[in-house]
């Protein structure tokens, strides 16, 4: 297996041989991940220089002959948050890369002019990438395609706000797919690096095909006969709007509320109806989430977009108040072509619209333009302005804390776990999203723990121990499929048995795993990531939930008036550190690194731990 | 019976699972690019998938171009003759529809050979947008097409308690309840 690394400073690529030790440790993906930004990791560094490294990395299984194998990760440390951040990306981009003969690439540096890197199997050129300068993500794809003159090249780039370092730009590929969070584009901005175009021929290596054909005929046809099978073909992740509303944890009027009333005009029904011309799957998924939609009249007519899914529909309808549809699909269009995450923009517009709403804000603040609930004009100006970092725009671009920085007062309202927008679930209705979110190693995201569904269905008062047990699990779990290079949705969403995935990679590398120890990998990786974050001057202080979360009462719906009980969070987290082998400063005992194999990360945790 | 394999564009999630099965079934390998199949997709300006496979035409114009008698009709089935082969790639640009394929690894480029009469791609595909069927159906979803436009533009008459009404021949099985198009 071997890890592409790149220096655009001095423009040279090479190529390591990784050893299977490493390999099989780390697994792939974000595991990998994790650990070359450990390796390379100095606490002064700034995430947007030269010495930040980036990494891409599909897993050990993107691109075999199994359920929903086309997933990538993109690990750094975030300049949204300062500390370790990843995002994957689904579509076809990490199967080139793995078939082009590379597992990873490793890029650092700073290149002296916009370039794009060119991987034509183990042709590697740094060229220039002048001509796409401005150009937005999705038009990029295209035109680097005709460029090269091939159709079938697999394109990573990034939009207009990558190239303006704003801190919640995302890497697009296959059209529309985005690593969305934490900030990744635009680091590959402050490295000049406008795109990667990747053209791979090779065989991928399976050590068993027999028996992983065998596991995997089996598993398609498994999945095909669900009966959520068609409907999910059908609606994909926007069924969630309905399910989420109905429950009680749709983000409305920036995370104030978890009930939109209109709830009913943006959710799964409307867009297939109305708005639907097409399916697009990532590789090898029979699941087929994405939907093409088309707006066929109003003032957004002609607009196509791969999306929106949940979290793109929740952000740019409940949460900022929008109700129609056509809008929805126009900020996902936008916010793809301009290359920024649909989830933070969408958090910190309706932070500015309820800011402007409770004059916490002024009107210049706001360059003069007002911004209101369900203004889809001005909503979609502003995420032009953030884009182009234009007026108050530059400062949403700055994120989180530069939001804070500059407007201190609405620190309050904003719904963010360092510094990392929250995503679309309210955690105000079960303890366990809070504490997921609290101690995911990115900031507030649902990739690393998604409990909500499973604390709801259980009814919400039961045992706490058990509570922190389903976060750990979830923390564990999930990003497994992250390390494999696999999509969780099968699992997720049609039931699919985890167990499988531990056959698929036995059949895959030839060395027999059982899911218990896949798990136990993961979870080492977990404590490498908290070691990571503790280095970079994290600690307890930083694992709340959003303040929302503890006083201000849900007003509507099925959980109208529920807060979470601070004390009851103190005690949660205890037991979840305790559970985890940190201690009540969060940071990882010695005996927790040294059976995670970290013996490497103890030096470091030392001078960090409370000696009082 | 003679069966053709035959695609439905709008169905194709161009998730690539069929060239997966193909290369795995005829190549021994995991790799899409040696595939007898291959999925096109495109967008936004228009926004399509499309697997590309051979038609099996009965007169190919590969088996024309071919300066040395490689490739043969057998059973429906379009085979290139590898021993007789010379590589020059004159078939990979005379089909129509860029179904011949080529990579670097092999000298004989190759095509769909419908798996012996049961293709593994139609098995395969979670979307069912390709199909396996006789000969004579192709083109019946146009015919289809073709007559209830036809229905759509003929009314009838008729009276509903003396009072005298119209119906097109194509509502005449829903009841003729235009108003609600869902």
């Amino acid at each position: 297996m071997k890890v592409l690394h790149v220096d655009l400073s001095e423009c040279k690529t090479s190529v390591e041989e990784v050893d299977e030790e490493f390999a099989l440790k780390y697994i792939g993906g974000r595991g990998w991940g994790a650990r070359l930004v450990w390796e390379h990791l100095k606490e002064d560094t700034d995430p947007l220089s030269p010495e930040n490294i980036i990494v891409i990395a599909p897993g050990p299984l993107s691109g075999l002959y199994l359920p929903s194998a086309g997933k990538t990760s993109i690990c750094s440390i975030s300049p949204t948050t300062g500390i370790y951040g990843d995002s994957n990306i689904g579509g076809m981009f990490g199967v080139e890369l793995r078939q082009a003969g590379f597992d990873a690439v490793v890029i650092k540096g700073k290149a002296p002019g916009l370039s794009y890197l060119w991987i034509d199997d183990d042709d590697i050129q740094l060229k220039s990438a002048e001509q796409y300068a401005g150009m937005g993500s999705i038009e990029t794809e295209h035109q680097l395609r005709e460029d090269i003159g091939d159709e079938t090249v697999k394109v990573a780039s990034i939009g207009p706000a990558g190239e303006k370092m704003v801190k919640m730009a995302c890497i697009t590929a296959d059209w529309g797919r985005n690593a969305g969070r934490t900030g990744m584009g635009a680091i590959l901005g402050s490295k000049n690096l406008k795109a990667i175009a990747i053209r791979g021929t090779r065989d991928l290596p399976v050590a068993d095909l027999k028996r992983l054909t065998g596991i995997s005929d089996k598993a398609y046809k498994k999945l095909s006969r669900h009966n959520l099978f068609e409907f999910w073909q059908r609606q994909g992740l926007m069924s969630v709007i309905d399910y989420a509303n109905t429950t009680g944890i749709i983000p409305t009027h920036n995370f104030k509320d978890t009930h939109f009333e209109e709830a009913g005009k943006i959710n799964g029904d409307v867009m297939e109806l109305e708005y639907k011309i097409g399916d697009t799957a990532c590789f090898g998924c029979p699941m087929a989430c994405g939907n093409v939609n088309l707006v066929k009249d109003g003032k957004y007519a002609g607009t196509v977009i791969e999306g929106p899914e949940y979290e793109t529909a929740a952000m740019f309808g409940s949460n900022v108040g929008i109700s129609d549809f056509s809008a929805i699909v126009r900020a996902n269009y936008l916010c793809d072509e301009y290359g920024i995450d649909t989830i933070t923009a969408g958090s910190l517009i309706s932070v500015m619209i309820e800011a402007y709403e409770k004059d916490l804000v002024t009107l210049e603040d706001l360059d003069g333009m007002a911004l209101n609930w369900g203004d889809d004009e001005s909503i979609m100006e502003m995420i032009r302005k953030i884009a182009f970092r234009e007026g108050v725009g530059d400062t949403l671009a700055e994120g989180v804390y530069g939001v804070i920085e500059r407007w201190p007062q609405l620190a309050p309202i904003i719904s963010h776990v360092k510094g990392l927008d929250q995503s679309a679930y309210d955690a105000r209705v079960a303890m366990t999203m809070a504490l997921g979110y609290a101690t995911s190693d990115i900031g507030a995201h649902h990739a690393r723990a998604w409990p909500v569904a499973k604390e709801l269905e259980m009814g919400c008062n039961w045992d706490l121990n058990e509570k922190a047990d389903l976060v750990i699990y979830h923390q564990t779990v999930r990003p497994l499929f992250d390390m494999l290079g696999v999509c969780r949705l099968p699992w997720i969403e049609l039931g699919f048995d985890e167990n499988t995935y531990a056959e698929f990679f036995s059949a895959a590398v030839g060395i027999e795993f059982t899911l218990e120890e896949l798990l136990k990998l993961s979870n080492d990786v977990y404590n490498l990531t908290r070691a990571i974050n503790i280095r970079l001057g994290l600690s307890r202080d930083d694992d709340k939930p959003p303040d929302r979360v503890f006083n201000d009462p849900i007003k509507t719906g099925p959980h109208a008036g529920k807060v979470l009980n601070r004390d009851e969070f103190r005690e949660i987290l205890d037991i979840y550190y305790e559970r985890r082998g940190w201690d009540m400063d969060g940071i990882p005992t010695d005996e927790t690194l040294k059976a995670s194999g970290l013996d490497d990360a103890i030096e470091y945790m030392e001078p960090k731990r409370n000696t009082k | 019976m003679r069966k053709k394999l035959t695609v439905i564009p709008e169905r194709c999630s161009g998730c690539r699972v069929c060239e997966l099965v193909c290369a795995i079934s005829h190549a021994g390998v995991n790799n899409p690019k040696k595939a007898n199949i291959r999925v096109i997709s495109l967008y936004p300006h228009p926004v399509i998938k499309m697997p590309i496979v051979c038609e099996q035409c009965k007169k190919p114009k590969c088996r024309d171009a071919c300066p040395t008698d490689a490739i043969v009709v057998t059973d429906g089935v379009v085979t290139i003759l590898e021993d007789r082969c010379i590589s020059c790639h004159a078939c990979v640009s005379a089909c129509h529809i860029g179904a011949i394929f080529v990579h670097e690894d092999v000298d004989t480029p190759f095509k769909c050979d419908m798996c012996g009469g049961n293709p593994k791609c139609v098995e395969a595909c979670p979307k069912k947008a390709i199909l396996y069927v006789p000969e004579h159906t192709l083109g019946q979803a146009h015919r289809l097409a073709s007559a209830l436009q036809y229905a759509n533009m003929q009314e009838v008459e008729y009276f509903e308690h003396g009072e005298k009404k119209k119906l097109r021949y194509a509502e005449i099985e829903t009841g003729g309840t235009r108003g609600d198009s869902r």
